[in-house]
């Protein structure tokens, strides 16, 4: 088996062995076909065009397959009452989410199922989401039927088991409808109002002109009642609980003005500002539509992580040791469970007996396997890729890792309400200076001309209606945010941007982040060839370290192959100590150097020099004498020490604070140049919390930032000013987290740095041009120089400078717009 | 001028129609996924 890459999709998957060279190859069946029917159609040049959507990281995918207990639960009349719906004609129609979808050709080739399996009506496939809709004929054909037919092809329906989603879908719906009612009333209300900018008054045609101005009116009361409740809803919220948010401001300019209005035109004396209402009540919903949007997306990404869980276990019973299947929902901690090779874990749990190997794609995006055996720790949500074990059962349900991710996400939307500190501090000032301005107002106007002193007052609260303050600040960082998580990287709180512009400090956890957070081999010493061999042998070990010579071997093309492991034998593992065997005939032993009677002295001081880099040396010795050494270690990321340059550039302070050996932090630190007074060796958890609530201290002004993975991390997360987890990084971490990253290493650690500058560059661009736009209106508007011709020009323009400014902005730079977020590439394949 | 009185009306039932069938289209849930149907051109319904 070796990776090749699917000519149609380009993902990386285990295929055959030594393809030619010139013949494409797929991943799937869809792809092929896809791939043919674009080539015998002489449409190749798709391939060349299709980047725009193609995953950015692709993986390998093991081939899930459906299951025979799975699949048996979709016919049943509990799933079938809660999850789908019968519809008048006798059909029915279910949503799944669908694994293993990743390309055009996957909705190619589900989407035509009506076509090939009878009694199904229809199939449609989202991709982003990864979820299918099926419909079909209960009489003809039964839904696992279905799923057997979708599972020959590599994908494998599983129910949708958060409920969260109908309802935010749902509410997005609705939202969706408020902001297309009131852009509809919106502009027809401008439609009309031109009449009375172009000259109609009640003198010159009177019947016209009240036709104009009631019909106005009654549609400013639907754009009132569908729209502006919206925000008259949370600002009596925000009183309520004492606080200035700007929905107050903008909820009194609309009551204010649309108020005024309302007199006016059953008065007949004095201005209509319909139109700025209506238009500002549209454009400050469609902000908020954007941002429900965005939350939603994040919520998606980790209820398809639930989804992924199976429904079924098999629990072994107590007393007889006969093997149950039940539903996954039923397992109580404590029970065993019996896990065969391919299965996924149905719950978190300890390793009781047997041996296997796990791999947890699902929960950390890595796709190679780990070994487990007694007494390891496996997580829900994670496969197991060969050997069968027993597992007893530790957390079920939401308190599964995956459990608790979900919470985090869930607690990200929760945690939405009082974001945007800068609008928010802004909007008290605000609000104040409008009041005051506008008695100041009122009292003058009283001296001067008390007949226009209501007008010049309203008209001031009308213009400075904070339409562009209002959105400058969240619609920024929605769409930045909205950015960020197209990239993988999840921010939790829309204020996070804010600080994470101002960051001082950035306080790394070595392992994991800066390097590649497995061993690998770093360097040969001796006979090269004497180290190959050593390699081969280690195909017969379950050492950590076994991985990392396989993977040098391979990468150098002496990958074993089936005619090499025929001449292995008499392979015997020595715990603690090494392997040995004999290969090709000759007696090999790999293992540590003081396991080995007759080394070289130039061995032994490379040796030596190797752990003094913090790296391993492994012995390989021929016929009983050492001839190489290698020198196996996480080995730094090829990007960290220029990101790191980069960060310095900046004036950030990079801190290195690990629970690694001192030794080990020290020499990462001296090749990265890091100052040795912000390089802490041999942490414990508490001496982490301890570094970064002193730095915190230190000076007043400084903003620490602290990434990491660990669950000794989670605290000193918590203290610092921002919590970054990476991925891969534990429950407790990601709790105590701001920050989720889909990706790991320190690239994406950077591009949030560069990405938040970039996004609070908008908006202060935003809050400067909106401030400005205000600071003029006021002071027009007070010296009663304002006119509804030009309050009704400035509103809109000034809002769609503020919405134009927040959309063009490119905070996160991505070469694949459309492409589904990483996020979702990682779950879907995995 | 008094043609208005006539298209003002039939203009405000024309929107009426387009919001209609706007809150009917996001009820069928058309804007829920924007992404696929961008894919789903490029397959020929032919048979």
């Amino acid at each position: 088996m070796s990776l090749q890459t699917c000519s149609h999709c380009g993902l990386r998957f285990r295929g055959r062995d030594n393809p030619p060279e010139t013949e494409p190859v797929f991943c799937c069946a869809g792809c092929e076909a896809v791939y043919y029917a674009l080539h015998d159609s002489g449409l190749d040049e798709f391939y060349d065009r299709r980047e725009s959507w193609s995953v950015d990281e692709p993986r390998p995918v093991e081939q899930p397959g459906v299951n025979d207990d799975e699949v048996s639960l979709f016919d049943s009349p509990a799933f079938l009452n809660e999850q789908a719906t019968r519809l008048d004609d006798g059909t029915m129609k279910v949503q799944l989410h669908l694994e293993g979808v990743h390309c055009a050709g996957c909705i190619w080739l589900v989407e035509r199922m009506p076509r090939l399996v009878d009694g199904v009506i229809e199939a449609r496939l989202e991709l982003t989401r990864a979820r299918i809709t099926i419909r079909w004929n209960p009489q003809r054909i039964l839904l696992s039927e279905i799923a057997t037919w979708l599972g020959q092809f590599g994908f494998t329906p599983h129910p949708i088991r958060s409920h969260s989603v109908k309802s935010r879908s749902k509410a997005g719906r609705r939202m969706l409808m408020r902001v297309g009612i009131c852009w509809a009333v919106a502009v027809n209300v401008m439609l009309l109002t031109i009449a009375h900018y172009a000259g109609l008054d009640a003198a010159a045609d009177s019947g016209l002109y009240y036709t104009v101005l009631y019909t106005t009116f009654a549609l400013s009361v639907v754009s009132l009642v569908v729209g502006a409740t919206v925000f008259f809803r949370r600002a009596i919220a925000n009183l309520k609980m004492g606080k200035l948010s700007m929905d107050v401001p903008i909820s009194l300019g609309i009551a204010v003005g649309w108020g005024h209005s309302t007199w006016a035109t059953f008065t007949g004396s004095g201005e209509v500002w319909f139109d700025s209402i209506v238009i500002l009540t549209a454009a400050l919903l469609t902000a908020r539509y954007l941002q429900i949007r965005g939350n939603s997306m994040a919520a998606d990404a980790a209820d398809r992580l639930v989804s992924l869980l199976p429904q079924t276990a098999r629990r072994i019973v107590e007393d007889t040791g006969e093997i149950q299947t039940v539903p996954a929902d039923t397992l109580e901690v404590g029970d065993r469970i019996r896990v065969l090779a391919g299965d996924v874990l149905p719950a978190d749990g300890r390793v009781i007996d047997g041996s296997g190997q796990v791999s947890r794609a699902v929960l950390t995006g890595e796709s190679d396997t780990t070994p487990v055996g007694v007494d390891d720790v496996v997580e829900a949500g994670t496969r197991n890729v060969a050997g069968p074990l027993v597992v007893q059962v530790t957390a079920t349900g939401d308190a599964t890792r995956v459990g608790r991710l979900m919470e985090w996400v869930d607690s990200e939307i929760a945690d939405r309400a009082p974001v945007v500190q800068l609008a928010d501090r802004l909007s008290g000032v605000f609000v104040a200076v409008v009041l005051a301005a506008a008695v100041a107002t009122a009292v003058a106007w009283g001296f001067i001309d008390s007949s226009r002193a209501v007008a010049n007052v309203v008209a001031l609260l009308v213009i400075a209606c904070p339409c562009a303050l209002g959105m400058a600040t969240p619609l920024a960082l929605t769409v930045g945010a909205g950015q960020a998580a197209s990239r993988g990287i999840h921010v939790k709180r829309d204020d996070v941007m804010e600080s994470l512009n101002g960051v001082t400090d950035v306080i790394f956890d070595k392992t994991g982040t800066l390097t590649y957070g497995r061993p690998d081999v770093v360097e040969v010493f001796g006979n090269t060839e004497a180290a190959t061999l050593g390699c081969q042998l280690e195909r017969h070990s379950n050492h950590p370290l076994a991985s990392a010579l396989l993977r040098w071997s391979r990468d150098h093309g002496v990958a074993p192959t089936p005619q090499h492991s025929s001449a292995i034998d008499d392979v015997e593992e020595v715990a603690g100590a090494g392997i040995r065997g004999i290969v090709d005939g000759r007696e090999i032993a790999v293992g540590r150097l003081s396991w080995f009677c007759d080394v070289p002295d130039s061995l032994r001081q490379d040796a030596r020099r190797t752990t003094a880099r913090g790296f391993t040396p492994v012995g390989v010795a021929v016929d009983g004498t050492v001839q190489a050494v290698i020198a196996v270690g996480d080995e730094l990321r090829e990007e960290t020490p220029r990101i790191l340059n980069e960060l310095r550039s900046r004036g950030v302070r990079i801190h290195l604070v690990s629970g690694d050996h001192p030794q080990v932090v020290a020499t990462v630190a001296e090749q990265l140049h890091i100052d040795p007074e912000y390089v802490f060796g041999g942490a414990t958890p508490e001496q982490k919390l301890e570094y970064v609530e002193q730095l915190r201290n230190d000076t007043d002004a400084k903003t620490v930032a602290m990434v990491g993975d660990g669950v000794n991390d989670a605290a000193a997360l918590q203290a610092a000013d921002i919590g970054i987890a990476v991925h891969g990084g534990t429950e407790a971490s990601l709790a105590s987290a701001d920050v989720f990253m889909g990706k790991q290493g320190v690239e994406p650690v950077a591009e949030l740095l560069a990405g938040c500058r970039r996004t609070m560059h908008v908006v202060r661009r935003n809050l400067a041009g909106s401030g400005l736009y205000n600071l003029f209106g006021i002071s027009l508007a007070a010296m009663g120089y304002i006119t509804p011709l030009l309050a009704a020009i400035l509103m809109p323009v000034s809002s769609l400078a503020v919405v134009g400014s927040s959309l063009i902005q490119n905070s996160f730079r991505s070469e694949a717009p459309a492409a589904t977020d990483s996020i979702s590439t990682t779950e879907v394949t995995a | 001028m008094s043609v208005l009185y006539l298209l003002v009306p039939l203009a405000l039932l024309l929107a009426a129609c387009a919001v209609a069938t706007f809150l009917w289209a996001v009820r069928d849930g058309q804007f829920d996924d924007l992404d696929t149907p961008a894919v789903r051109v490029l397959f020929d319904d032919e048979e």
